[in-house]
């Protein structure tokens, strides 16, 4: 029993130290974030405690790199936030899946791709100012 | 043949044999009981002093305990190891999308 002491020591560190990596960071309430945090995070602020215990990490480090991004990149992800907030887990998957496929592909190739996007929201946006209400007279 | 010892039998016996040993040889009897002991203490000093009798280990199957053991540690820390690595690229990518000119839309599907 005693000779078996230091082996299953070293085992029990490694097993707790494993344990600990992986739980670590348990789920956070909305209300025990940083003004900080919630400043960043505020358009998924409904639905903040029900987001998955992954998404919630996620979004916390995505917060942390928030003031670091450009103000085009800011407006961005707040614009985007709540529709990622929504997609199931395996939609986002697919999405990081495919992000970074499309990284891979030649600049060229993704600023053709870039262009034509850009060419349909345009075409999205004439066509949502051309069927609203008119002004008044 | 069919005659049982007595332990009175026996005890004379061996009394006997004991006067009947020479001087040298009863040295050397001596001489080896006494490494014997010398022996034994040192062996028991050693497995009194815990954690640093532990790294003793001086027999092949004591050998391969700490290998094993060291095999699972290294095994746990490089999976704990890729778990980090693989959630810290999911997040570089989270971001990445939510800062990318694209819209979700196109990733998604």
């Amino acid at each position: 029993m005693a000779r078996t002491g230091f082996p299953g020591f070293v085992l029990g560190i490694a097993l707790l130290l494993q344990t600990g990596l992986v739980s670590a960071a348990p789920l956070v309430a909305w209300t025990k974030l940083t003004p900080a945090q919630q400043e960043v995070l505020r358009p998924v602020a409904a639905e903040w405690d029900t987001l998955p215990q992954q998404l919630q990490k996620n979004l916390l480090y995505a917060a942390k790199r928030y003031p670091s991004l450009a103000p085009e990149e800011k407006q961005r992800f707040n614009d985007k936030l709540e529709k990622w907030s929504k997609l199931t887990p395996e939609q986002r998957k697919r999405a990081r899946e495919k992000f970074q496929a499309f990284s891979k592909v030649p600049e060229a190739e993704r600023e053709k791709v870039k262009q034509m996007v850009r060419e349909q929201e345009a075409k999205k946006a004439e066509a949502a100012a051309g069927s609203a209400p008119s002004a008044a007279p | 043949m069919s005659k049982k010892l007595q332990p009175e039998h026996i005890r004379q016996v061996l009394d006997n044999s004991l006067e009947q040993i020479e001087p040298p040889v009863l040295s050397r009897l001596r001489q080896a009981r006494e490494q014997a002991l010398a022996r034994h203490d040192a062996a028991a000093a050693r497995g009194a002093s815990g954690w640093a009798a532990r790294w003793h280990f001086d027999t092949p199957h004591y050998k391969f305990r700490y290998f094993a053991a060291a095999a699972v540690f290294a095994a746990v820390l490089f999976s704990g190891m890729t778990y980090w690595q693989h959630v810290h690229e999911a997040t570089e990518v989270d971001v990445a999308i939510l800062t990318d000119e694209l819209p979700i839309e196109v990733y998604v599907d």
